[in-house]
């Protein structure tokens, strides 16, 4: 993986920098911020994030098996008392609801992992540790035969640092 | 110039509508923050003070292990004391957290961004401390995990119908879910940790603990999302886990129990105690590492309406008790109340009906909701009247039951004191040890209501203004 990072102070420079950078092709952008912001949300355009499938997916697990295991334990072990139902739906839906969230928030998260292609164990190249204290940067992954023109549009937009990284 | 290409959306993130105007850029942020995690006299100090509550809790916990439940104040049919008090007054506690963190970011409330994740660090450590009473009021502690459904080798499964089974399940959830929740927020400012950190030991335990978190927008994109579902899920998660220990009470064929209002009143309750916490914490940070212009007065005077709110509605929850108990006409019932508050107990419920009713109506005045010193004091009291909220809820009504042959009294003993104390420092002992690990201030929530650097002044169209706040950089 090779290509060009470019950090900026200012971000209407980062917001304009992508811009001609998306339109010019040069190559697949990351972009780093110390905080989100819709401008860069709204200039990098990318899909929605698919993490409420996990929730829904995973609650909807949970909520199946929080049901099942209280009506299941409760005829394997039936208790006559007064003529009642073993398995008791209303009361049970306190386990349904509860493993609902469990499973459905525990399933989000990892899809945010899944998603953000965390846990990761080293840093890869384009990355500084100024992106979380306050600058924004710019990786452009391309070819070395392009990365003269992509660092032309970063400097062009006020890149306080330009640099090749491989 | 090129304009800011701004579409206009529902943002993913809360609004600030409560400004810091003395805060002007990121790095202020950053390094005004993080300076709560450098040790100090005091932190140490308070940190000996907590160790020595929780070893003189733990000393009496030994001591009722090994004499057995008697050492303890119980007095038949009184055989629910200071531990279940103690173990609902956590469990409200706990609630303040997740609700500003969790509730009030879907209502896009600002005033939470620079006290929430004090509260939901609370949340944490108050469920941790409330999990361990029932354990506590077992008679045999170890035998704790018979609650928990596992296939074991005689395929005994815990009684589905049971409360205390409810409680196991909601309990645990709460408390994985909050710790989720805490711990996904503090990714990102775990990374600025990292990436200022210059002692290669912490670095690289920082760097484990943030999962190598780049700031990508990609990662704050699905960042954004899933904190928005995990806010969505725990905010009906923290109506129902004091629901479910009310129907601990409610459930039960007891005087002063039996009641439908138990499930409300139990979480606006806990909501009160738990904000009365917050400000029993948060005041004493602001002031002690000069966090004045991050937590404002406008923050507090916010969170102050909110205890105000919570405490009417209790307020309101122990007047429809009484009115219940006359308009019901069962006399064990109405004798019972009266018992409560003119009675034996009186008391305990007038320390309650002071301190939660009586004394939070001072919030009506904007002076004193802008007064810190005094929200503190009061915070104390909210404390104080919390607890007795559950002596008077648990405590009357098994003392004057139904029969006068089984009315009785209670009297904890010095077991079921050093346990409570033991409790609060192990709450604070666990808050400290966070207080100096981790920002007790969203770093990168903060940052977003900070005005971004721009290079030109007005780097957005007039026509994009109505969407635009230039002070923020965000949308309406």
């Amino acid at each position: 993986m090779r290509g060009v990072l470019g950090h900026f102070k200012e971000l209407d420079s980062a917001v304009e920098a992508i811009t001609e950078l998306k339109a010019a092709r040069l190559g697949a952008l990351t972009v780093f911020t110390p905080t989100p912001r819709h401008e860069l949300e709204a200039v990098v355009a990318a899909p929605p994030s698919p993490v409420r499938l996990y929730l829904l997916i995973g609650g909807l697990a949970g909520c199946v098996f929080g049901y099942w295991i209280a009506i299941w334990a409760s005829n394997y072990w039936p208790l006559v008392v007064g003529g009642k139902a073993f398995g008791s739906w209303i009361p049970y839906t306190i386990f349904g609801f509860e493993v609902f969230v469990l499973i459905g928030a525990l399933s989000t998260v990892a899809g945010l992992f899944i998603h953000s292609r965390i846990p990761r164990l080293t840093m890869m190249v384009g990355y500084d540790p100024r992106f979380s204290h306050g600058h924004y940067g710019i990786w452009v992954e391309c070819a070395p035969e392009r990365a003269a023109s992509a660092e032309a549009v970063l400097r062009k937009h006020g890149a306080v640092e330009v640099r090749g990284e491989r | 110039m090129a304009a800011i290409a701004y579409e206009p959306r529902r943002p993913n993130i809360a609004s600030a509508n409560v400004q810091l105007p003395a805060v002007r850029d990121y790095e202020q942020v950053d390094n005004e923050i993080t300076s709560t995690l450098r040790p100090t006299k005091a932190w140490f100090l308070m940190l000996i003070i907590s160790i020595g509550c929780l070893g003189l809790g733990v000393g009496a916990f030994l001591y009722q292990l090994h004499q057995g439940l008697g050492v303890a104040g119980y007095n038949p049919p009184v055989m629910w004391g200071v531990y279940i008090i103690t173990f609902v007054f956590w469990v409200g506690i706990g609630h303040a957290g997740t609700l500003i963190s969790a509730i009030l970011y879907l209502f896009r409330a600002g005033f939470r961004t620079t006290i929430y994740r004090c509260a939901e660090a609370m949340t944490v450590f108050a469920v941790m401390t409330a999990g361990l009473f029932p354990i506590i009021h077992l008679g045999r502690p170890w035998k704790f995990f018979w609650l928990i459904p596992y296939p074991n080798w005689r395929l005994l499964w815990p009684q589905f119908k049971s409360p205390l089974v409810w409680d196991v399940f909601a309990i645990s959830t709460y408390l994985t879910i909050s710790t989720t929740f805490l711990f996904v927020g503090l990714i990102p400012d775990i990374a600025v940790l990292r990436d200022r950190e210059t002692n290669p030991l912490r670095k690289k335990i920082l760097a484990f603990l943030s999962f190598g978190w780049r700031n990508t927008e990609r990662e704050w994109r699905h960042f954004a999302r899933a904190y928005l579902f995990l806010a969505a899920v725990s905010t009906p998660l923290v109506l129902s886990v004091h629901s479910v220990v009310s129907f601990d009470f409610a459930m039960a064929l007891t005087p002063g129990w039996h009641t439908t209002i138990f499930p409300p009143y139990f979480v606006a309750g806990a909501i009160f105690s738990g904000v009365g916490m917050v400000f029993t914490i948060i005041i004493p940070i602001r002031k002690y590492f000069r966090l004045q212009h991050f937590v404002t007065l406008n923050h507090l005077d916010a969170a102050a309406k909110l205890a105000l709110t919570t405490s009417l509605i209790v307020g309101c929850a122990y007047l429809i008790e009484f009115f219940i108990a006359w308009y019901g006409g069962v006399k064990a019932e109405q004798d019972f109340f009266w018992n409560r508050v003119f009675g034996q107990w009186w008391w305990a419920a007038w320390i309650m009906l002071t301190c939660n009713m009586i004394l939070p109506l001072s919030l009506f005045s904007q002076k004193l909701r802008r007064n810190p010193t005094w929200l503190w004091i009061l915070s104390i009291f909210i404390n104080i009247g919390m607890w007795f909220e559950r002596f008077v809820i648990v405590v009357p009504s098994l003392s004057h039951e139904f029969e006068p042959w089984m009315w009785t009294t209670y009297a904890p003993t010095w077991v079921d004191y050093s346990i409570l104390i033991g409790s609060f420092g192990w709450f604070f002992m666990w808050f400290l040890l966070f207080v100096r690990q981790f920002p007790v201030i969203a770093i990168s929530e903060t940052k977003e209501i900070v005005p971004p650097r721009v290079r030109h002044a007005h780097a957005h169209t007039p026509e994009d203004a109505e969407d635009f706040e230039p002070q923020t950089g965000r949308a309406h």
